[in-house]
């Protein structure tokens, strides 16, 4: 970490106080950036949202999607629940809905916290599947691309094999894929996942290319240290920054692509509810239900945008040429 | 800087260039009012497009409603769903009925059984009163000398490494003389009648074995397949119904070709080439040959009593001319095809299916794909040209686009749903609809499961389930209950069959009457195990998959644990129903005009891939069912097929569900134009046929350019 | 630079050839049959569904099933399932009905994405690269369908023009002049829809190329000597950072048939990804193969496109990439 403030010291120092390591640099970046800062902090909130949806809807069932409430379908925004009607075990919490009710007289802000635990999964979990794919055949390309395996060389294996992937319109192979197998949400994940790592893969790659020619590796390759020690200690910690950006929007674009693929009909199947499908199923009822097309449809607005800009303010702040300026 | 500048002009001239297209561009009011020529025009916007434009290939709803407008069939359903002559001006069915002499019975008196000592014997007791009625149907009486007759039986034999195959073996049979009657009318029992004559056991024990020559040596095994075989492919006593159609004389193709004899013989024989992979032959299987009588008389004779085959002839007719053998040689040179394309060149290949000829009351112009089929009225047509002058398919595959053009006028039907009726029949713009059709609702149980082996249980289970509640909440009442397997828009519907009750409580006392007991935790237990079952749909029906959420909670309250999964499609045939692998589904059916429902219940159709997948098995109703698609009189049918419905409804093997109502709406300037002898209109409301279709009159609507008050 | 040409185009071919089995074999192993094969189908007869199967060489072998789509999509006869149609005639269709809406979309991408990103990066955190730095990012979050029923919905009711399909009905008449105009209408939309994406992400890219050229020495050395503004930004400047956007054009073709799904869906336009679409739905695997394979084939095509600008314009690359080949 030390070798990328070393290399240029004079601007440094002129710049920030000597104390400041450059992971304290990126985050006084990151907070004067007040977009990306408005983000974080709807990303803060959704992470309590989603953990707090698992626990109340599914746990400590206090918020229950499932009920249905024939009598009550169709309910805008903030009405309260008849007492008539309704068995009082069936009741929602305090009596009122929060977002109203859907066609069968369920609880959309119930629906809309058990949906942010699943939306958010997708997002991690693909997101996390293409990173380990990504990071694993780029750091392999990069650093291992000289080693020949017959013919040809680990480089040109690996990286043909992107081409290949390249070669596919990624939602329309996604939409092959999730239409041909059994729709299971854990399919969506990880076809999600298994199509989008190939930008992480290039880009890793490229900057382990780069740094394996910086001094430091150089260096401490001379100085015998054993090829783990030298991707781990010194090459990983210098190429997580624009991974960790490719993450932030990668989670972003998982949850878009889910929301998609429910519009066609190949989204997360109940009884899963996702912000995705919600949404989609909404859109019949624009006219008589405005409600249950537009609150999903803002929520994924906000939650997707302040991913991105997270991760554009990560990009601005963890990115060293533009910081010097 | 000559850069910046065009950095940005070009966005700027780009903008202006695309915003400026709005002011060329006709407003939906512009349309519908300034434009005489959208009078005229019907457009009928569909999610789907159309396949294959060939009324012996199609099989998907888009293309029918297309093929059902440019050809015409022999006949089809009038309005109160009874068969009317099309290309066909009237028809009559009586049958031609056959028994074998054979060698090895004895009269009742002892006689030896010879040809026409059995005719004279038949004949003397017509004359008899106890036959009067039988005497009565019977038109001659004639003898048929002995004949041979070869033919190749399918077998089951095994290839070289052991496993199943189909084989062919070659016997010659030698029939030996032959009784043949005709009859006016089709009479199933027609021999049972006559076997006080011939004898109670006439009919059975035909001596197979000393007439039939194997055309190779075959193992005894095989032997005995091909003898289980014979009572069908030779049966001792034949019936074989047959229909005379007198063909409507002067009635040209689009082309201006006349129709004849000719086209309904070809139209058959394509069907029935195995090269055009037709979908439909299955409808003309019972077809034993279809002979021209003269250019305007066509005789259909059927191999067995099957009365639903009637049915098949409401199907287009083909233009020979442009589909046989020269004209198909021709296409081929035409499209220079290479020789393994012209080895596997069939009717499906043509590009008649993208341009067809047909004799219907409209015809065919263009056809972009997935974006609209137009139709042009045929002023030819032999009832007179339909009012509209042209007619459009769009493809508007989005639901919602599909409303919004709709109130927009820029398309003048919509297929509304349920939870929208409501709105559009407040709106005085629209007339509305709702009427049954042909299709309903159920949750089937895999009667072979123990947990459901049991009517009780069955009937206890639908009676946890409120379909009120389904109609009330889910189709906003368009639909309605329904209580056994015909569509409640047929004269096949009892409807003095009770529902059943919606009683939670009851049921639950049936199960514990069974020893389902209430366990700590709130699930019915019967020897240690939970009732416990899943239900499973295919994915991407919203109403289906409400079902399965209601009925689930509704099992919940009488502590029955339903779990639901949702399949594609694809994968849901495949996997679950093809080979009954399930406990429980919700589906829907789609049925026919016809009483006949052999694939759908009788016991022998619960194999692999056949229809009745739930396993419904009772012998009274296989016999009920068989005996209805033999039956050619309809009061006897209905009366058979009400039994059924009933037997059917105490033994609950589906939980009948509903039927939904079809819903759409039309703009209220489009009515119903009667002409009068005297040249005088009459405007009339259009109103949905009992079938539940809307459309029967299409060829008398018109728009008008005011709204009528009607 | 013939030899590098060469190699390139093998590399390619390889590529293809293991696309093609690769969505070959994906295809076929996935679960399910062609629709016109369904038994659920209550009309057809086993023997039916038999002789179809065979027709279309469904119970052959992998391998063989594979000769024969190579063979026959050779010859110009493969046909789909669907209809018998020849399958290129059908994609060629398509094609031109989708090659206005990706035409314009694209115009509409590249013309407004530069001017934006290049302004975003002269006036870097001021007010106007902040609120297109959150337009930008917005546009990108939203979900495609629910942004254009607004604007659809939106569109009809305050202006009462059609907007979907690619031309209006009943215009038959009329003069050419007010055709064409009516199609360019109809275009608009639809082609803005689907460029928002793409015009976000490309002003972010122009953005963050230029503010890393501006930082080079070149630009500092231009602006030096007392060039004046505009002509450092637009002339030494811009150039330099133009290079990496060669490479986007390769990636540019396959968006013609995947991009577009949810837009062609929409809008009722009768373009590729439609066609697409309902192959997979009806399981027309001769029409998804080949779609699959010309999408490779342009993919390919382009980025050995990019490949060759790249190396004619910068010679060192031709040595980098023979290094891993």
């Amino acid at each position: 970490m030390e070798d990328v403030v070393t290399k240029d010291p004079a601007q440094s120092a002129e710049e920030l106080p000597p104390s400041e390591t450059p992971w304290q640099e990126s985050l006084r970046l990151f907070r004067k950036d007040r977009l990306a800062l408005a983000g974080a902090y709807v990303l803060v909130l959704l992470l309590f949202t989603a953990v707090f949806g698992k626990v109340l809807t599914e746990w400590v069932v206090v918020f229950d999607p499932e009920v249905v409430r024939l009598p009550e379908k169709f309910l805008p925004p903030l009405t309260f629940s008849s007492t008539e009607e309704v068995p009082a075990h069936d009741r929602p919490f305090g009596g009122i809905y929060l977002l109203g009710t859907d066609e069968l007289g369920r609880d959309v802000f119930a629906r809309m916290l058990q949906g942010s635990f699943v939306s958010l999964s997708i997002g991690f979990i693909a997101v996390g599947i293409s990173l380990a794919i990504g990071i694993l055949l780029g750091g392999l390309s990069g650093f291992y691309g000289n080693v020949r395996l017959g013919l040809v060389t680990v480089d040109t294996l690996i990286m043909r094999f992107t081409d290949v992937m390249l070669c596919f319109p990624t939602f329309f192979l996604i939409l092959t894929v999730v239409a041909l197998l059994p729709p299971s949400i854990y399919n969506i994940m990880i076809v999600i996942g298994l199509t989008s790592w190939m930008g992480t893969a290039r880009f890793v790659r490229a900057e382990f290319l780069a740094l394996r020619k910086q001094d430091f590796v150089v260096a401490a390759t001379s100085v015998g240290a054993r090829d783990r020690r030298v991707i781990f200690a010194h090459m990983v910690p210098n190429a997580i920054a624009p991974v960790l950006v490719s993450a932030t929007i990668g989670v972003a674009t998982a949850i878009l692509t889910e929301s998609g693929l429910s519009f066609l009909g190949f989204g997360v199947q109940p009884p899963y509810a996702t912000w995705g499908n919600i949404l989609a199923d909404g859109k019949g009822f624009i006219f008589d239900a405005p409600w249950l097309f537009f609150i999903p449809g803002l929520a994924i607005l906000v939650v997707v945008l302040a991913f991105n800009l997270v991760g554009e303010g990560l990009r601005e702040a963890l990115n060293p040429k533009l910081r010097r300026r | 800087m000559r850069v910046k500048r065009w950095l940005l002009l070009a966005p700027l001239l780009l903008t202006i260039l695309l915003l400026q297209s709005y002011f060329w561009v006709p407003t939906y009011e512009k349309q519908a009012t300034g434009n005489p020529a959208r009078l005229v025009t019907y457009i009928e916007a569909s999610s789907g497009d159309a396949k294959i434009l060939n009324p012996i290939l199609n099989a998907d709803t888009a293309s029918s409603g297309i093929v059902g407008l440019t050809f015409e069939g022999l006949l089809d359903l009038d309005e109160n769903l009874n068969f009317r002559g099309r290309l066909a001006t009237d028809w009559t069915i009586s049958e031609k009925a056959y028994l074998f002499t054979s060698p090895s019975n004895r009269l009742p008196d002892g006689a030896e059984v010879t040809g026409t000592g059995l005719a004279d014997r038949i004949r003397a007791a017509l004359q008899d009163e106890a036959f009067a009625a039988l005497a009565d149907n019977v038109r001659s009486i004639d003898v048929l000398p002995r004949v041979t007759r070869t033919t190749a039986v399918s077998v089951q034999t095994q290839d070289e490494d052991g496993n199943p195959a189909r084989g062919e073996v070659e016997v010659t049979f030698d029939a030996p003389e032959r009784v043949a009657f005709s009859l006016h009318r089709v009479d199933q029992d027609f021999f049972r009648r006559l076997l006080p004559v011939i004898g109670d056991r006439y009919l059975e024990n035909f001596p197979y074995e000393q007439s039939l020559i194997f055309g190779e040596e075959v193992s005894a095994e095989i032997k005995a397949q091909v003898f289980a075989q014979l009572p069908e492919l030779f049966p001792v006593a034949e019936h074989n119904p047959v229909i005379d159609f007198n063909l409507r004389k002067g009635v040209r193709f689009h082309d201006g070709h006349e129709f004849d004899a000719g086209d309904v013989k070809f139209t058959y024989d394509a069907l029935m080439n195995p090269k055009n992979l037709s979908p439909r032959t299955s409808d003309f299987e019972p077809i034993k040959a279809v002979e021209i009588i003269d250019a305007h008389t066509v005789r259909v004779v059927y191999k067995r009593l099957f009365s639903p085959a009637i049915n098949a002839w409401t199907m287009g007719i083909l233009p020979e001319h442009l589909l046989n053998a020269e004209a198909m040689q021709r296409e081929m040179d035409e499209r220079g095809l290479s020789d393994a394309a012209r080895a596997a060149f069939g009717m499906r290949d043509s590009q008649f299916n993208r341009s067809p000829i047909g004799s219907g009351r409209f015809r065919f112009v263009e056809w972009h794909s997935d974006e609209y089929i137009h139709l042009r009225r045929n002023d030819d047509y032999w009832e007179g040209p339909p009012e509209y002058q042209d007619y459009y398919m769009r493809i508007v595959p989005d639901l919602l686009t599909q409303e919004m053009e709709f109130r927009s006028g820029a398309v003048d039907y919509y297929g509304t749903q349920p939870h929208q009726v409501a709105r559009y029949k407040e709106d005085d713009t629209y007339q509305s609809f709702s009427s049954l059709g042909f299709g309903y609702s159920y949750i089937g149980y895999n009667n072979r499961r123990p947990l459901f082996a049991d009517p009780e249980v069955r009937r206890a289970l639908g009676m946890a389930i409120n379909v009120e509640d389904f109609l009330r909440y889910l189709l906003y009442g368009e639909g309605e209950h329904i209580t056994g397997p015909y569509p409640p828009n047929t004269q096949w519907y009892d409807k003095t069959v009770e529902p059943l009750p919606y009683d939670p409580e009851a049921a639950r006392a049936l199960l514990e009457a069974k020893g389902w007991r209430l366990n700590a935790d709130g699930w019915l237990e019967k020897d240690g195990k939970v009732f416990e079952f899943n239900l499973i749909t295919n994915s991407g029906n919203p109403i289906r998959k409400n079902i399965m959420t209601i009925a689930q909670n509704a099992w919940k309250k009488i502590g029955v644990k339903c779990n639901t999964q949702y399949f594609e499609w694809a994968v849901f045939l495949k996997d679950f129903v093809n080979t009954a692998d399930f406990d429980a589904v919700v589906l829907g059916w789609s049925m026919g005009v016809d009483p006949d429902l052999y694939q759908l219940w009788h016991s022998s159709q619960a194999g692999p891939q056949q229809l009745n997948f739930i396993g419904y098995n009772n012998p009274l109703a296989d016999d009920l069912i068989v005996r209805i698609r033999q039956e050619y009189d309809q009061d006897v049918q209905r009366e058979l097929t009400h039994r059924l419905h009933r037997l059917i409804a105490e033994e609950q093997p589906y939980t009948f569900l509903y039927a939904p109502l079809g819903t759409r709406v039309l703009d209220k300037k489009i009515v119903l134009v009667h002409k009068d002898e005297d040249g005088s209109e009459r405007y009339e409301k259009i109103y949905p046929i009992p079938s539940g279709d809307i459309t029967f009159h299409f060829h008398q609507w018109r728009k008008l350019e005011f709204t009528p008050s009607l | 630079m013939q030899a590098f040409i060469l190699r390139n185009i093998l590399q390619r071919l390889v590529l293809v050839f293991v696309v093609s089995v690769l969505a070959h074999s994906v295809i076929h192993l996935a679960p399910g049959e062609p629709s016109e094969v369904d038994p659920a189908n209550p009309r057809m007869k086993p023997e039916d569904i038999a002789k179809i199967r065979e027709a279309f060489h469904l119970d052959a072998p992998l391998y063989m099933q594979y000769a024969y789509w190579v063979r026959d999509l050779a010859s110009g006869e493969l046909k789909s399932f669907k209809d018998s149609q020849p399958v290129l005639g059908k994609i060629w269709r398509r094609f031109l009905n989708s090659l206005p809406l990706f035409i314009c979309a694209t115009l509409l991408v590249w013309t407004l994405a530069f001017p934006t990103g290049i302004q975003a990066a002269i006036h870097r955190g001021a007010v106007y690269d902040r609120s297109t730095t959150f337009a930008a990012y917005t546009l990108i979050s939203v979900p495609g369908f629910f942004l254009s029923y607004i604007v659809i919905l939106w569109v009809v009711d305050l202006f009462g023009v059609p907007v979907i399909g690619l031309k209006t009905f009943g215009m038959d008449m009329a003069p050419p002049l007010f055709q064409t105009m009516d199609r360019v209408w109809h275009l608009v939309i639809p082609s803005l829809m689907s460029a928002l994406g793409g015009m976000a992400i490309l002003s972010r890219y122009v953005r963050s190329q230029m503010l890393e050229v501006v930082g080079q020495d070149y630009v500092r050395t231009a602006r030096a000597k007392g060039a004046e503004e505009d002509v450092v930004i637009y002339r030494h400047a811009l150039r330099n950072a133009l290079l990496p956007f060669v490479t986007m054009f390769g990636f540019l073709l396959p968006g013609l048939i995947g991009g577009s799904v949810i837009f062609e869906q929409i809008f009722a336009w009768p373009g590729l990804g439609r066609l697409g679409y309902e192959a997979i739905l009806a399981r027309d695997f001769p029409v998804i193969l080949t779609l699959n394979f010309i999408a490779a084939v342009l993919t390919l095509a382009g980025t050995l496109l990019s490949d060759i600008l790249y190396a004619v314009v910068d010679p060192r690359i031709r040595t980098g990439l023979q290094g891993d080949g």
